[in-house]
């Protein structure tokens, strides 16, 4: 293989020169403790957020996301169910033709 | 001094020049643009079991000289084409025309349906009834086992937690047991700083892009490096296309079902279990200890999502210390997939491995 032009070699030599530092940064505790301060800080706003838009929504009588969220949950727990009884119909399936073979 | 050239060397290297340029401009336009996309997963193969999301495949890929067969356990984290990349870059491909017979249990994209799957669901349910597919359509009764990264946890979870597991050979690729070592990717749970419950999103998983910012911001600037190493082989096609496919499957993440990661970041990593030999799935406590067969510890020695560290433990806790053997390779994590050392080193290596640890078949197959 050819070797490197020179440019390319400046390029990763530059991007090492920047990168090693960044690097180190990212695991550093101070690092590690700005991204979970952001991380709670920006759930605790769409908790904020969506708890104002909840009340203004119910004082017009309207759904609000969570009550739209309550019965996705609802609707999955009902789907995961009927995944569950496929499953359990599958496993038969598959099982019978075995028990039939065992009995003949 | 520069030596001189003569006039027939000038003109052959200005026209290796002006083709590489053309090149070069046409093979850019096509990047930018996005329409020249790799085919990846490439290696034909037949869905053999299927249960919601979860699949198993075999592949069919010349003559199956060789039993038991090898199934493969992806992690739950990334795709599973990063083991069949590219036609003469792909592990599975290189397995098969080796005669092996390959399945691979690939998870797919779990998604709010999938949020309460733990670990008992992948280790007691999925697996044993995957393995039972991949055995009853080779014929076998046994199989090789192998497990990549999060995969090689659930594969040695599932063998040493079954006693009749039909395992006759266990491979653990890039397979973390001492999370003390996995670094920074774990250091904000480990430490309490976050809390598994602040990472999941409405659907009650985490999400695939919160998974890639993690592994982004392991080396932020590399990415610069990268394109800059394209754009000088912008010429070269098959560069083009090796660059595109794994630039693909480093986005390509799915998210990870919560209810799993919630145990996985109690157990694994606040309380590094795995390190003590045993670990709780379901209502028992499975010990790492009783992983039947021949086990191979493989690590990738410049792996940095997963660092030798983590995995070397291996041969202390798994399996029965006269059978266990360890694999070290070049290349980073993705050594098992693509690169150059893969092909040199990594593929070839697992194969004789496997084969030795493997018998004849009396009925060879073709496919």
């Amino acid at each position: 293989m050819s070797s490197k032009p020179a440019w390319l070699k400046v390029v990763q030599k530059l991007e090492r020169a920047i990168g090693e530092p960044i690097e180190a940064a990212v695991r550093t505790d101070t690092y590690f403790d700005v991204v979970a301060k952001t991380t709670r800080a920006t759930a605790a706003i769409k908790r904020k957020a969506e708890s104002v838009s909840r009340r203004g929504l119910h004082l017009a009588n309207l759904p609000a996301g969570s009550d739209l969220s309550r019965m996705r949950e609802q609707l999955l727990r009902m789907e995961r169910r009927l995944n569950a009884l496929s499953e359990d119909i599958a496993e038969r399936d598959s099982a019978s033709p075995r028990q039939r073979t065992g009995a003949s | 001094m520069a030596p001189t050239l003569s006039p027939s060397d000038l003109l052959g290297r200005v026209n290796r020049d002006v083709e590489r340029s053309l090149l070069r401009a046409r093979n850019g336009i096509r990047y930018v643009r996005g329409t020249n996309r790799p085919q990846v997963g490439g290696t034909p193969k037949d869905v053999v079991w299927r249960r919601g999301k979860v699949e198993l495949w075999r592949y069919r890929n010349g003559t199956r000289r060789y039993a038991p067969p090898v199934v493969f356990v992806h992690s739950l984290v990334s795709r599973s084409y990063i083991l069949d990349l590219r036609p003469g870059n792909s592990l599975v491909e290189h397995l098969t025309n080796a005669g092996l017979d390959v399945f691979m249990l690939d998870w797919g994209v779990p998604d709010e349906l999938d949020a309460d799957n733990d670990l008992a669901r992948y280790v007691d349910w999925y697996l044993p009834r995957a393995i039972d597919a991949a055995r009853r359509e080779s014929g076998c009764d046994e199989v090789t086992l192998a497990g990549y990264c999060l995969g090689g946890v659930l594969a040695l979870l599932y063998a040493a937690g079954h006693e009749d597991a039909p395992v006759r050979n266990l491979i653990l690729m890039a397979t973390p047991i001492d999370f003390n070592e996995m670094g920074a990717m774990v250091a904000l749970l480990r430490d309490g700083r976050l809390n598994a419950e602040n990472l999941l999103d409405d659907t009650g998983n985490v999400p695939a892009d919160a998974l890639y910012s993690g592994f982004y911001m392991q080396a932020p600037t590399v990415e610069v490096s990268q394109k800059a190493t394209l754009l000088e082989n912008l010429w070269n096609d098959e560069f083009v296309d090796g660059f595109q496919a794994m630039s693909q499957w480093s986005r390509d993440h799915v998210p990870f079902p919560g209810a799993i990661f919630r145990e996985l970041v109690e157990q694994l990593v606040r309380r590094n279990a795995l390190m003590t030999g045993a670990i709780r799935v379901g209502d028992r406590v499975i010990e790492l200890i009783n992983a039947p067969g021949d086990v191979l510890n493989a690590m990738a020695e410049r792996d940095n999502v997963v660092p030798p560290a983590a995995v070397e433990p291996i041969m202390e806790l798994v399996g029965d210390p006269a059978r266990r053997q360890e694999l070290r390779l070049p290349g980073g994590h993705v050594t098992f997939g693509t690169g150059r050392s893969a092909v040199k080193e990594t593929m070839p290596r697992m194969a004789s491995w496997i084969i030795e640890h493997s018998y004849e078949r009396s009925d060879t197959e073709e496919r």
